[in-house]
């Protein structure tokens, strides 16, 4: 799948779900495994850095958590 | 109106018994055949529980894994394949959920996690955290640093 889950952990940085071949639609995937009450953003998979030297630092605006609500 | 057909060995055209009852035990197929069962196969409506594998030997009972997946936790994180996953977390640097495509049934499941040395360190750390029936979560470091690895195996049992 093309296409990536973005939400913001508790300490400020960003958790990625990679969703998998389930049978289910992203935003299936990302409304049952976003936790509970987290905003997310569904995003291309090139909108991400394969960089990762500096992963532990990358962030995202609230406001761009705009595509839902985990449940 | 029911109709009873009343036989102990139903064959094919050649000869070969298809369906065989003797002594209280009902044969279906023959060596060589493959018997292709479409639908559910049940136990008095319950779903069956095999006692073994064809691939096992001796009588101890077999268990199959719940949950399974092989991903790339580097570059671009991405499943190589799963069963009963719904997708995995890529939370920070050598952290990852695996998360179930349905529940598991408690949280009293075991969880097996390797991985491909990253560092070239030979002290490896998978530390899971506490169970959930939605995910399993765990963390990997190599000499007490987290590091990501190109391949890593979860396999859930219970």
């Amino acid at each position: 799948m093309d296409k990536r889950i973005i939400y913001k952990n508790a300490d400020g940085t960003i958790a990625i779900i990679i969703p998998a071949d389930c049978g289910l639609t992203v935003e299936q995937i990302a409304q049952k495994d976003v936790p509970t009450g987290l905003k997310y953003k569904i995003v291309n998979v090139s909108e991400i850095s394969s960089d990762r030297t500096f992963r532990d630092a990358w962030t995202i605006d609230d406001e761009e958590l705009t595509d839902g609500v985990g449940q | 109106m029911t109709a009873i057909l009343k036989v102990d060995t139903i064959q094919d055209t050649s000869g070969n018994n298809i369906i065989n009852e003797s002594s209280d035990t009902i044969t279906i197929g023959a060596a060589g055949d493959t018997t292709n069962i479409i639908g559910t196969l049940q136990n008095n409506g319950s779903a069956i529980s095999i006692a073994s594998l064809s691939t096992a030997s001796g009588s101890a009972p077999s268990y199959s894994a719940r949950a399974w997946v092989n991903f790339n936790g580097t570059g671009t994180p991405a499943i190589r394949a799963s069963g009963n996953v719904s997708s995995i977390t890529d939370v920070s640097t050598g952290r990852y959920k695996v998360n179930f495509a349905t529940n598991m049934p408690d949280v009293d499941y075991a969880v097996t996690v390797a991985s491909q040395q990253a560092n070239n360190n030979d002290s490896q750390v998978h530390n899971i955290e506490a169970p959930n029936v939605a995910y399993v979560e765990f963390q990997r470091r190599e000499n007490g640093t987290v590091y990501d690895s190109s391949y890593i195996f979860v396999t859930v049992t219970r």
